[in-house]
């Protein structure tokens, strides 16, 4: 009996004890809300939801939108993207060109600063680009630095630190020379991966990058406290060259994963913006508040040129063919997405001013009666009297599983072929893909630069985003000219024939173009998002 | 006494090793790695990456590294979340998961138990209907549900709580609830179930032939009996509670470690994959021990020390 009387008292402190640590906590928690205080009623603070915690803020390591689209704002390339997507000058006050329009030579602004207020200077951009390009920093942006003259080299343990062609001239003069003249340069390094990194803060502190204590930018922004997995806040930078056109105090992030819960918030004033939920995409599309935007991007099904039956042309163009894109955007993902027939997305302006995509125009469309012309046709090329089975296979979700059924149902009504789906564990859907053991699977790209020629290398012989098995000796070669070539028509011209040969021979079947769908507090306005995935903030405003 | 508690813990450890042993192959031997993405990088980049972590030795000297790290309780880095260590992860994620697992607890256990005496006292009768019912809802019911119900009802249309995020005792109240309601309903079935049979024994007919009131018979004599099962459940629930649920955690974004078990498992975080299960056994090992040692206390005839009783 005693026991038992011991083990009830214990059993009552601990309860207490437990009461305890929750008033404890009580008393010291409500300081992280940001909200509610009188005084910061006059701040102008924006809240906005990261979904995760930033893969890293070092920024050839987060290469990722969680990490872009916080470190966009909290440090500044030489180069920025403007409303309009196009590179303006940042920390770089201008820029030479030489006249084989490879060399760079960038002009730091005077008054470019460090948020600790260290002068910014072009050791930090050699320092950082080589740091980027190092392969012990193990940067997955790593590849991007391949066009700068002795990159790819210094990246593949070919060459030396000092092979890359970066150099400071003097403390504000920063010059790069490139493998080839790429019109596309300036966008390029607007993206974090080419952001300067202070020298010294990172010599004296590796980890410089993991707290918000001993972080050091350049951007618009600083970031002022980061609580790891939970939230973050970044508070103008008084430091930075262009403060005074820089109109919030404040921005604080959630990570809030669960798009109906961000929902939930945004509804409850938690937060400035959200996300679309699938549930309610239809209601709210209705309602007319859902914001449409471009994505560079595309989702689309990749053929094994390898595999029967598709190793023919005629019978991958027939299942291109077959497929109704217009239904799939409209009717099964409803979001508003475009339809694709074409592999660049809209968005990139030719010489003459004119977009890629409409002018290039609609290089595969939906058409049931030349795609069962196209299957007998390749059947009888290929003496098949019934077609191999195909399957089609795609990473476990229901998004992707949805699109495969209705792609299914398409091949089996316009075709008359059954082809069977089979689903599998993102990862490993990922490993076989690159191994080339699917015979059509779904795949999909994102930009990683404002360029169409980021879209068509993509298919060069041996990519590693290719992994289809097709090979064009044609095609390489338009896409190595269009990368040496300085002279914007033929550029486009010739990225243009490039275009049309990889669906000639189709691959490929495009299925829609990415967006990026959301609602916005109406007392926002001048959040800019680029189409290559990355959020701007410094001309943002709150009323 | 004290060759028992030494005999369970090199029990402890053996298990902990087999699990770690077991977990690291089983991992390495799924195919996929942690750097597949849509967004991928060439073979001099990927080779670089797995350098950088080293990856790309033989197996079994990372399997020694790894056990040799652990001995100095390193869990080592996050492949994914490149700027932190799995320690850092774990040592901020706990704190959270435990303090939620913890007021769930407390919650799930007081009012299970209390439903579940209720019930089994009023056998048969509108009240035992009631709370069972309402038990199989609780079982019935996934919990993400719940969390959804509650937010709507209790968040949006009624602004009484917050939506999510954990920053204050209030942000607390809706996750708790709904991560509570599982367990409290098999608590309660548990005990209304052992109730019952502990009820129509010998000794309490005794007790109430003596003449006790029913609250001394229910509290001082049956209920003591009836909580075995409760607590043999118990242990595996805390252990799990505890360390983190991933779908409540994700729906009210509280910063726990629940999100550490399926991401790092999707993005092939080896790291981090390991640092959960060690974590996690860890945390289930020593809560079946102590349901060892509070069958002791709460029954007097399981005895923990065999050999000193002969």
């Amino acid at each position: 009996m005693k026991k038992f009387i011991t083990m009830l008292v214990s059993i009552l402190l601990l309860f207490s004890l437990a009461a305890c640590t929750a008033n404890s906590d009580a008393g010291s928690e409500p300081k992280d809300d940001g909200k509610g205080d009188s005084k910061e009623k006059a701040e102008k603070v924006l809240y906005l939801n990261n979904g995760q915690e930033p893969t890293s803020f070092d920024p050839p390591i987060g290469f990722d939108a969680v990490s872009w689209n916080a470190l966009n704002n909290i440090m500044e390339g030489l180069t920025r993207l403007d409303e309009n997507h196009q590179p303006k000058a940042a920390t770089a006050e201008k820029w030479d060109v030489s006249e084989d329009g490879k060399t760079y030579t960038f002009h730091i602004r005077e008054d470019a600063k460090w948020s600790n207020g260290d002068d910014l200077t072009a050791g930090d951009f050699v320092f950082a680009w080589k740091r980027l390009l190092n392969p012990k920093t193990g940067s997955g942006a790593a590849f991007l630095g391949y066009f700068i003259e002795g990159g790819e080299a210094f990246n593949t343990e070919k060459g030396t630190a000092d092979d890359v062609k970066v150099n400071a001239v003097d403390t504000k003069t920063f010059e790069v020379t490139l493998t080839s003249p790429q019109a596309y340069f300036l966008s390029v390094i607007a993206n974090p991966a080419f952001f300067p990194i202070n020298e010294k803060v990172a010599t004296a502190n590796p980890e410089w990058f993991s707290e918000a204590d001993s972080f050091v930018g350049n951007g618009p922004f600083t970031l002022a406290e980061w609580n790891h997995d939970s939230d973050f806040t970044m508070v103008k930078n008084d430091k930075y060259w262009d403060a005074k056109n820089v109109k919030l105090d404040k921005i604080h992030w959630a990570m809030v994963d669960d798009t109906n819960t961000e929902y939930q918030m945004f509804k409850t004033g938690e937060l400035d913006t959200s996300d679309v939920p699938a549930d309610l995409a239809d209601s709210l599309f209705k309602e007319g508040d859902v914001k449409v935007e471009d994505q560079a991007g595309e989702y689309f099904y990749r053929f094994n040129v390898n595999l029967e039956p598709f190793q023919n042309v005629n019978i991958r163009k027939a299942f291109a063919m077959a497929v109704d894109q217009k239904q799939i955007v409209e009717l099964v993902t409803k979001n508003k997405e475009k339809p694709a027939y074409g592999f660049v997305s809209y968005g990139f302006k030719d010489a003459s001013g004119k977009d890629f995509r409409e002018k290039n125009g609609d290089l595969i469309k939906t058409n049931v009666e030349q795609a069962k012309e196209l299957l007998k046709k390749g059947m009888e090329e290929e003496g098949y009297t019934t077609l191999p089975e195909v399957t089609l296979t795609y990473n476990t979700l229901d998004s992707h599983k949805k699109i495969a059924e209705a792609l299914q149902q398409m091949f089996k009504e316009n075709l008359a072929v059954d082809v069977k789906l089979a689903n599998m564990e993102s990862n490993v859907f990922a490993t076989d893909q690159k191994a080339l053991k699917f015979q059509l699977s779904r795949s999909s790209f994102l930009a990683d630069y404002a360029d169409p020629i980021n879209f068509v290398e993509n298919f060069q012989t041996g990519h590693s985003m290719n992994r289809t098995g097709w090979s064009n000796a044609e095609f390489d070669q338009l896409v190595k000219d269009a990368k040496n070539e300085a002279d914007e028509k033929k550029r486009f011209e010739l990225m243009y024939q490039a275009e049309k040969i990889l669906f000639e021979e189709a691959p490929i079947i495009p299925i829609h173009f990415y967006n990026q769908v959301y609602l916005q507090n109406k007392a926002v306005t001048g959040i800019v998002r680029h189409p290559v995935g990355y959020l701007e903030l410094k001309s943002a405003d709150k009323k | 006494m004290n060759t028992y508690f030494i005999k369970r813990f090199i029990a402890m450890i053996i298990t902990l090793w087999l699990i770690i042993t077991g977990t690291f192959f089983l991992m390495h031997s799924v195919p996929g790695s942690p750097f597949n993405e849509e967004r991928t990088t060439n073979e001099a980049i990927q080779k670089n990456l797995e350098a950088y972590y080293h990856l790309d030795e033989p197996l079994l000297v990372q399997y020694g590294n790894y056990l040799t790290a652990l001995l100095h309780l390193d869990l080592g880095p996050s492949i994914k979340k490149s700027s932190q260590t799995v320690n850092e992860m774990l040592g901020r994620g706990f704190p959270v998961s435990f303090e939620l697992g913890f007021y769930t607890l407390i919650l799930a256990v007081i009012s299970g138990i209390t439903l579940g005496i209720i019930a089994a006292l009023r056998h048969n009768g509108v009240i035992d209907y009631l709370s069972m019912s309402i038990a199989v809802l609780g079982i019935s019911i996934p919990n993400f549900v719940m969390a959804t119900f509650l937010i709507e009802q209790l968040a949006v249309n009624f602004p009484i709580f917050p939506v999510a995020t954990w920053t204050s005792p209030k942000h607390m109240v809706l996750p708790t609830l709904a991560l509570a309601t599982g367990p409290m309903a098999i608590i309660a079935r548990l005990t209304r179930t052992s109730m019952l049979e502990v009820l129509t024994q010998d000794y309490i007919r005794t007790a109430k032939a003596k003449g006790l009131s029913p609250v001394k018979i229910v509290f001082k004599h049956a209920l003591r009996n009836a909580l075995l099962p409760v607590v043999t459940v118990l242990g595996s629930l805390a252990a799990s509670i505890l360390t983190g649920t991933f779908v409540i955690e994700k729906i009210f974004a509280i910063p726990g470690m629940g999100k550490y078990f399926v991401d790092s498992i999707n993005n092939r975080d080896f790291p981090v994959i390991m640092g959960t299960t060690v974590f996690y056994s860890a945390i289930l090992i020593l809560m079946l021990f102590l349901v060892d040692l509070a069958y002791g206390v709460l029954d007097p005839r399981i005895k923990l020390h065999k050999k000193e009783a002969k």
